[in-house]
């Protein structure tokens, strides 16, 4: 080629000289310690217009993504999945495009604070010696407790390892009612863990509540799964049908969708599986002869023929998969409604097969799955803060003052806790009602690991490392705790080192490595670890008796209350501007709350877009705007979880209203709250406050345009 | 006109405006509406965000935003399937005849709509000629309080006040991959960088690639009898194809 290269282009070419997008090993001198420094004076494994890339774990919920951080000179840029991680392969959910609005939120607590339980942040910074001092006392006075998120990671291995009681909660796991699901799968699969839905073998999907498209468990793994349940690997398009009484943003992609009567969920299964078996040619197990169809139908308030024609989906199907999840089995019968589905599963026999249901594979380091806590549990340790059993009660990567519900009393008990130390990064509604702030890093500044509990169909432990310098004055818990204790350990990073030591003699691995400290480099540049052998489990079990009776309801309004998970905050995003300025995908709102109501049952009681409504139930009352939702049961209001903070940020506070305010405490067979079990009433309060709506304000159905259209 | 370079003329196919260079497939059987591909435009692309009064008045910055209509009445209601909705990068685009100071152009080099910031003088015309309604103005200068600066992407350029802005199809990407192959002596394979949108998105979704060369997956799926281009009949030529659900 005789084509002369200009000169502009052989600047191009000059500044090309370093590969561009090279993952850093770690072991250079990023490895330890990273450092931001001043443009004049960059690290020397930086270059002027290159980026550095490192991986990392996303810590904005529990799934455990793998993340690829893009740096350019000590800042963070950009989030990028990690394509070799084996929970999400590459992708990310907006909230983990997001997680940088965190690391530069302008409202992260900057300094250890004597917090005092003041009602705004402390302006009293303590020294970190001083901190270290605080938690040392707290240690050896006995009586310490550590609320945490609900991550298995270091950290909670740690407070394992000192001792601590330790308990983990996150409302994540309450909205996906957890503890159900796994109590139900140890029934009916015979085997204890977290069930593992091969969704992308499958053909035809029936899901009973659970949002896997949103946020349920694992949702950018699920998502994955449902791409190729669409995409019919096995040469058919699958089939999906979703049951709830509110179509969420899951049910917006299913094919068929019945709006059963919260409750009627486990009812609505049993007489699938009835209509199935016969249709089949199976004799009818007994747990499905029991149950008459038409009546069944009825009782759910749903068409005999949508019923039967979602049955003969399941019927007809080679590799039919039932998921029970969310708000399905979130009322008093909700652990019977999960065994009734999986009792589907049973029907047509696809525990253990391909597009079936499997137990998933355990993460490095553990005997047996250790679920969360459930809402009973949480109780109980309200209780125990009430009668002053806990003497210091430690808080990391939880807001329970915002997440449980307000009946349980939390933000009153912890008043009778004689020392609250919180960890929190931001200033929110739990760190300031607490003696003590010492900031925990950001999860982008900190080294760490996470145990994966699903999602991915191997074993895996996530590799967390700094991807920039501290911003602030803040300090690793594991560190201060290490500290504090007087550990043999020089700091975190040869803690986390200890704790996967014994994954260096597993070769067969993502990677191999003769010693530890090359070890570690490796597990820096992957993000993780995961085993190259597939984990997934094939349970044991069979066909199993089951029995649902009717749900009962606290209250006496005149509407269910289905509270719901916001796809797009989650339990936490509310702090993160461009997370506010995202439309939820159903309604198109940003930056607030609203309350969810079929278009004609506004119509009856008066109610436009926009007019303010009270939603009270026996517990307490919340108001928000009216949006009529056309795909919404008439006797069923909705409201989303994530926003109603009185702190945690400019972003967050004031915003909006929190459905925890008004939820009840009852439980199901599983200690889960039922939250979809309250009843409650709506008020007009004469008042009208416009929703910001990325849709247009005409209206759903052009009432905006007035009377005469 | 007269200098123009005939070598690169030839090589980037200027007799052929309707078929172009880069386009997009986007599968709506398979969009969940995650709004992950709109979270990540906004991070890569330093969009401002405007807060909750401006955003309700229309003037939010979304350079991608997910569409979905409603069809029927309770209970036989349908969510229409989600339509991520981004530049069309039409190949007769009705925003660039509009434009008096030549600030959206055709981009020669890559077959896309370019927005040329400093150019702009803020008459919205090419806004009002979309008819994806697609682009969005700075109405004003909005805040970013310290230190969210710090997450500024050094490659895209920070808008301000009286400057229309849209969808690139992340040319800084598209630059980077073709400069890092040109470095290399390669052409810039298939898949090997895509936009913010296309990367996050966890159904795969939406994909990104050459659509003059016949054998990258942009080309095989937009071919396929599903796709579809909106608004066709305008004779805008959009280098974006939907496939069709169900």
């Amino acid at each position: 080629m005789s084509k002369q290269i200009s000169r502009r282009d052989f600047l191009k070419l000059a500044g090309l000289g370093a590969a561009t997008t090279a993952v850093l090993t770690g072991c250079g001198p990023a490895s330890r310690v990273v450092v931001r420094e001043q443009y004049i004076r960059m690290p020397e494994y930086t270059f002027n217009g290159q980026s550095t890339y490192f991986a990392t774990t996303c810590r904005e919920c529990p799934a455990g993504c793998g993340l690829v951080v893009r740096t350019y000179q000590g800042r963070a840029i950009k989030t990028e999945g990690n394509p070799l991680n084996p929970v999400n392969l590459g992708k990310t959910c907006a909230r983990g495009q997001a997680t940088l609005q965190g690391l530069y939120n302008p409202d992260r607590v900057t300094d250890p604070l004597n917090q005092g339980r003041g009602g705004a942040l402390s302006a009293n910074k303590v020294t970190w010696e001083e901190a270290t001092g605080v938690v040392a006392d707290a240690l050896n006075g006995g009586g310490a407790a550590f609320l945490m998120g609900m991550a298995p990671d270091h950290l909670y291995d740690l407070a394992a390892d000192l001792g601590l009681e330790t308990i983990r909660y996150s409302a994540l796991g309450a909205f996906e009612a957890r503890a159900t699901l796994t109590q139900a799968a140890e029934t009916m699969l015979g085997q204890k863990g977290m069930p593992f839905f091969d969704m992308g073998n499958a053909d035809f999907v029936l899901s009973f509540g659970a949002n896997f498209l949103e946020t349920w468990v694992s949702p950018v793994a699920y998502t994955r799964g449902y791409a190729g349940l669409r995409k019919g690997d096995r040469g058919r398009r699958g089939l999906f049908a979703q049951v709830e009484p509110r179509l969420s943003q899951t049910a917006a992609k299913a094919d068929e969708w019945l709006p059963a009567r919260p409750g009627t969920e486990g009812l609505v299964a049993l007489a699938i599986g009835r209509i199935a078996a016969e249709a089949r040619g199976l004799a009818v197990p007994p747990a499905f002869a029991g149950v008459d169809v038409a009546a069944a139908a009825a009782e759910a308030d749903v068409p005999l023929e949508a019923l039967e024609r979602v049955a003969s989906y399941f019927a007809a199907a080679d590799r039919p998969l039932a998921i029970p999840g969310g708000a399905a089995l979130a009322h008093s019968n909700g652990a019977q409604n999960a065994e009734a589905i999986f009792a589907l599963n049973a029907l047509v026999g696809n525990f253990g097969r391909p597009g079936g249901v499997f137990i998933s594979p355990l993460a490095p380091g553990v005997d047996e799955y250790h679920r969360p806590a459930n809402m009973q549990e949480m109780a109980d340790f309200v209780a125990r803060m009430n009668s002053g059993a806990i003497k210091t009660l430690f808080i990391h990567g939880v807001n329970p003052v915002f997440e449980l519900p307000k009946a349980l009393g939390f933000a009153e008990a912890l008043v009778k806790v004689p020392q609250v130390i919180s960890f929190a990064t931001f200033p929110d509604e739990t760190a300031l009602m607490a003696d003590y702030i010492f900031p925990d890093h950001h999860g982008l500044e900190s080294w760490g690991y996470q145990r994966i509990v699903t999602g991915a169909t191997r074993s895996a432990l996530g590799g967390a490392q700094p991807v920039v310098v501290p911003f602030y004055n803040t300090m690793s818990t594991v560190d201060l705790l290490l500290a504090a204790s007087q550990s043999s350990f020089a700091d975190e990073v040869a803690f986390i080192q200890s704790k996967v030591e014994p994954l260096v003699a597993d070769k067969n691995a993502n990677f191999n490595a003769a010693e530890i400290n090359a070890f570690f480099a490796y597990f820096q540049q992957f993000g993780g670890w995961w085993s190259n052998a597939e984990g997934l489990a094939a349970p044991s079990g069979g066909a199993k008796a089951v029995a649902v009776e009717a749900a009962e309801f606290e209250g006496e309004g005149e509407f269910y209350l289905l509270p719901y998970m916001s796809p797009v905050l989650g339990e936490a995003g509310a702090n993160k501007p461009w997370l506010q300025e995202v439309p939820d995908p159903m309604t198109t709102v940003m930056w607030n709350s609203w309350v969810e109501i079929n278009p004609d049952t506004a119509h009856e009681l008066g109610l436009e877009n926009d007019d303010v409504v009270r939603v009270v139930s026996e517990f307490g009352a919340v108001e928000a705007p009216v949006y009529r939702y056309p795909a919404i049961r008439p006797d069923t209001l909705a409201l989303a979880f994530g926003q109603g903070h009185t702190a945690y940020g400019r972003y967050a506070a004031g915003r909006g209203v929190n459905p925890a305010d008004v939820l009840g405490l009852s439980y199901n067979e599983a200690g889960d709250l039922a939250f979809a079990a309250t009843r409650v009433r709506i008020e007009k309060t004469g008042e009208k406050r416009v929703l910001s709506r990325l849709e247009s304000k005409l209206g759903v159905y052009g009432e905006g345009l007035g009377e005469e259209h | 006109m007269a200098n123009l370079d005939k070598e690169s003329a030839v090589s980037v196919n200027l007799t052929n405006p309707e078929e172009g260079k880069w386009g997009m497939v986007i599968d709506r059987d398979l969009c969940t509406g995650c709004q992950a591909c709109v979270a990540a435009c906004a991070m890569e692309n330093n969009l401002a965000f405007v807060g909750e009064e401006l955003s309700g008045n229309g003037r939010s910055m979304h350079w991608i935003r997910i569409e979905r209509f409603w069809e029927g009445e309770y209970p036989e209601v349908k969510a229409t399937p989600f339509e991520p909705t981004m530049c069309q990068q039409c190949g007769y685009a009705p925003c660039e005849p509009v434009c008096p100071a030549y600030a959206t152009v055709h981009s020669q080099d890559q077959q896309l709509n370019l927005q040329v910031y400093n150019r702009c003088v803020g008459t919205r015309y090419c806004g009002n000629n979309c008819p994806y309604q697609v682009r969005s103005f700075n109405w004003f200068d909005y805040e970013r309080p310290e230190p969210l600066n710090n997450q500024f992407n050094p490659d895209v350029t920070v808008r301000r006040r009286g400057v229309m802005e849209k969808c690139t199809f992340c040319i800084q990407r598209i630059k980077r991959a073709e400069d890092t192959a040109r470095a290399e002596g390669r052409e810039v394979a298939d898949g090997e960088f895509a936009p913010a949108c296309a990367q996050a998105c966890p159904a795969n979704a939406i994909v990104f690639g050459r659509v003059d060369k016949p054998e990258t997956v942009v080309s095989q799926l937009a071919k396929q009898a599903r796709g579809v281009k909106r608004l066709e009949e305008l004779g805008t030529f959009p280098h974006v194809t939907y496939l069709k659900a169900g």
